[in-house]
């Protein structure tokens, strides 16, 4: 199995070769398939079936198998794909009233275009930064890279997002999980434990004055012991 | 000179003081060496780039290494007590503005330059305080209370983790900072000791051996001044100075090692899980390293500057044969030779320094060293990597770490030489400097020392 990755239109040349541990088999018959649809053009050498394919549109993406026919049936598959895109696997963790960044990045090729979706419900909806531009804002960092950044984030933030990848021969997208906060999340476990430093040392301070108090005493009643004894 | 207190526990509370400089030090140390873990989070919520971000940990060890001496001239003008809680609510102050996170700047003077103070202010007494409430037991409390910073950085890995992942990184440095608080804790439970120099002077008046009554009086009159500032003329002695140039030589080879040693074993084709195993087995080495060398230590058998000599010389074999490794086994057994004689080292080397400068100047004596040393560990780095960069290889890197640490070797010599003739002059005369309280057990330490039968000078 192999996975090609393709951005742009072009020529493509797939081939199957055959190893030589299978030379014996007789009667070879190679099939190049997409899915149920036969593919004509073979160009064969000795041991090898190649097609070629122009790729202009997204309609020509997918797996290619060639499949010899014989005594034994033995396949490879290609498959041909658009270029992944990166998100975030991690949700992006946030607090009510912060700005939050999210990145995406494609590898290797430039989108034409990035898009953002949010997920409202079960919809995705596209987000248009220039219609809420106090809130959204989008930045092409570079040619693989995009920026989405929320402005004031609140708690209706929290959800899914989707950043889009558009290539010549098709469309992309990644993944991203925002989580908004609020600030008495982590405040709660925080003043759990300054209250608990307070308690100790307060506890502390008191116990080493009652037992200097204690020596004083102790030491008092010594003395006074003394003069009686004298 | 091994300096002894005749009036420091020895134990009893001692005890007490061990485990609070246990946890200040795990709070302390290790919360700086897991830092790393908010690098990324940090640069991507600032988009800035990595060496801006790395900043932060720079100001922190800077801030650290320069607030020593500060927090030493505090702790004899202050006690130490007081110091160490005003360190807590330092760093405490750092993380938890930190939290607030409003730009680059603020988090170099939050979670840099406040973190960096209060740890400083934190660590120094922690340490100092064990040497004062130990005589006897001096190495194996310091041992002890130093394995803190290994117990902590150990747990603190998987658990800021886990605390990022739940509360991002902002919400992590509130509560780190909250925890970081409870060195208030253990800051109160750090009673001073009853000996001051002015209980000192008091104490001495009252007893008095037969003649010498002159020469004792004008020393009771020098004592207190020298003992509340901060002790300038450290510089001039000898042992010191030496002991100072052996810090330099060895911070500058300390800090390379941990440095170099993921890339080395990136470039030897290991993976990068088992390469994070062996930070974990530095860290576990370490720990043993440092208490089973406080026990030995504490035996008595060898001088601690010897044994510190030691330790030395056997860290630097292990780092000029860890290049020989060549796979994942061999360079695991090289880096736990490596980290079991970097925590013995660690054990004993503020013991060596309360021997060699005598406790009345120690806190002084602490502060100076930890800045002398400090340039040391900013020189290192960099110069390890000029050399790496110049041969192409990080093993060169171990090499000039080793070869560091041979020199070091040399200077810890030399100031054995100088004490051990030292130890022989004042045989034949009176003490100079007055180091403790209590005449009558003096007494019996110098007929211990083979003295003539003099009278005691305090």
């Amino acid at each position: 199995e192999k996975n090609i990755t393709l951005d742009s239109a072009t020529r493509i040349e797939l081939s199957c070769r055959l190893d030589s541990k299978y030379s014996h088999l007789k009667s070879l018959r190679v099939t190049w398939k997409r899915g149920n649809e036969t593919i004509r053009h073979i160009n064969k050498t000795e041991n090898s079936w190649s097609i070629q394919l122009m790729i202009l549109d997204n309609s020509k993406l997918g797996s290619y198998s060639c499949v010899l026919q014989g005594e034994e049936e033995i396949s490879a598959v290609f498959h041909l794909q658009v270029p992944k895109i990166e998100g975030k696997e991690k949700p992006i963790i946030s607090y009510e009233g912060d700005t939050v960044v999210m990145t995406c990045k494609s590898f290797d090729y430039a989108p034409i275009a990035w898009t953002w979706y949010v997920t409202n419900g079960s919809e995705q909806i596209a987000i248009n930064d220039s219609l809420l531009a106090d809130k959204y804002v989008i930045n092409r960092i570079s040619a693989n890279v995009t920026h989405l950044k929320i402005l004031k984030v609140t708690k209706e933030d929290d959800g899914v997002y989707w950043c889009e990848a558009a290539f010549e021969l098709g469309k992309s997208i990644g993944k991203l999980k925002l989580k908004v906060l609020s600030l008495m999340v982590p405040l709660k476990p925080f003043l759990a434990i300054v209250a608990e430093v307070v308690i100790i040392v307060t506890m502390v301070f008191l116990y080493e004055m009652y037992s200097k108090k204690k020596e004083k005493r102790a030491e008092y009643e010594k003395e006074f012991d003394q003069v009686e004894q004298l | 000179m091994p300096a002894k207190d005749s009036n420091a526990p020895d134990g009893g509370y001692g005890w007490v003081v061990v485990v609070s400089a246990f946890m200040v030090m795990g709070l302390t140390a290790a919360v700086l060496k897991t830092f790393g873990l908010f690098f990324v989070e940090i640069q991507q919520h600032f988009d800035e780039l990595a060496s801006n971000t790395s900043w932060i940990t720079s100001v922190a060890i800077a801030t650290f290494h320069l607030g020593a001496p500060v927090a030493s001239s505090l702790c004899v003008r202050y006690t130490h007590r007081a110091v160490v809680i005003t360190g807590g609510l330092l760093a405490f102050s750092g993380m938890a503005l930190g939290f607030l996170g409003l730009s680059m700047v603020w988090m170099y003077a939050t979670t840099g330059f406040l973190q960096g103070l209060g740890i400083s202010f934190s660590w120094t007494p922690a340490i100092s305080i064990v040497s004062h409430y130990f005589s006897k037991r001096r190495a194996l409390a310091n041992a002890i209370a130093s394995t803190g910073e290994c117990a902590f950085a150990f747990t603190f890995g998987p658990f800021f983790q886990w605390l990022i992942s739940q509360y991002g990184w902002k919400g992590a440095l509130l509560i780190i900072g909250g925890i970081q608080l409870n060195i208030c804790v253990c800051g109160v439970l750090m009673r001073p000791l009853a000996s001051s120099c002015l209980f000192e002077a008091s104490h001495s008046e009252t007893e008095t051996p037969p003649g010498n009554g002159a020469s004792r009086i004008d020393k009771e009159v020098k004592s207190p001044i020298t003992h509340k500032t901060f002790n300038w003329m450290l510089a001039r002695r000898p042992e010191f100075v030496f002991y100072a140039i052996f810090g330099i030589l060895a911070a500058m080879s300390f800090f390379v090692p941990p440095l170099f040693l993921v890339p080395l074993s990136h470039s030897l084709g290991i993976d990068e899980s088992w390469t994070a195993s062996l930070l974990s087995i530095l860290a576990m080495v370490d720990f043993a390293g440092r208490l089973l060398c406080g026990w030995y230590a504490n035996l008595h058998v060898t001088k601690t500057v010897h044994l510190l000599t030691m330790t030395i010389v056997l860290i630097s074999t292990s780092l000029l044969l860890l290049p020989l490794a060549n796979n994942y086994l061999s360079l695991a057994i090289f880096t736990g030779f490596y980290g079991f004689f970097f925590g013995t080292t660690v054990a004993v080397h503020i013991t060596v320094l309360a021997d060699v400068v005598g406790m009345s100047d120690f806190d002084s004596a602490l502060g100076l060293f930890m800045l002398i040393r400090s340039t040391g560990g900013f020189v290192g780095p960099p110069l390890a990597g000029l050399i790496v960069d110049m041969v192409g290889d990080y093993k060169a890197g171990f090499y000039m770490a080793g070869a560091t640490l041979v020199l070091s070797a040399g200077f810890l010599v030399t100031l054995d030489q100088i004490q051990q003739r030292k130890g022989r002059v004042s045989q034949t005369n009176k003490p100079e400097k007055p180091t403790l309280p209590y005449p009558s057990l003096h007494l019996l330490k110098l007929q211990h020392r083979r003295y003539q039968g003099h009278d005691v000078v305090v």
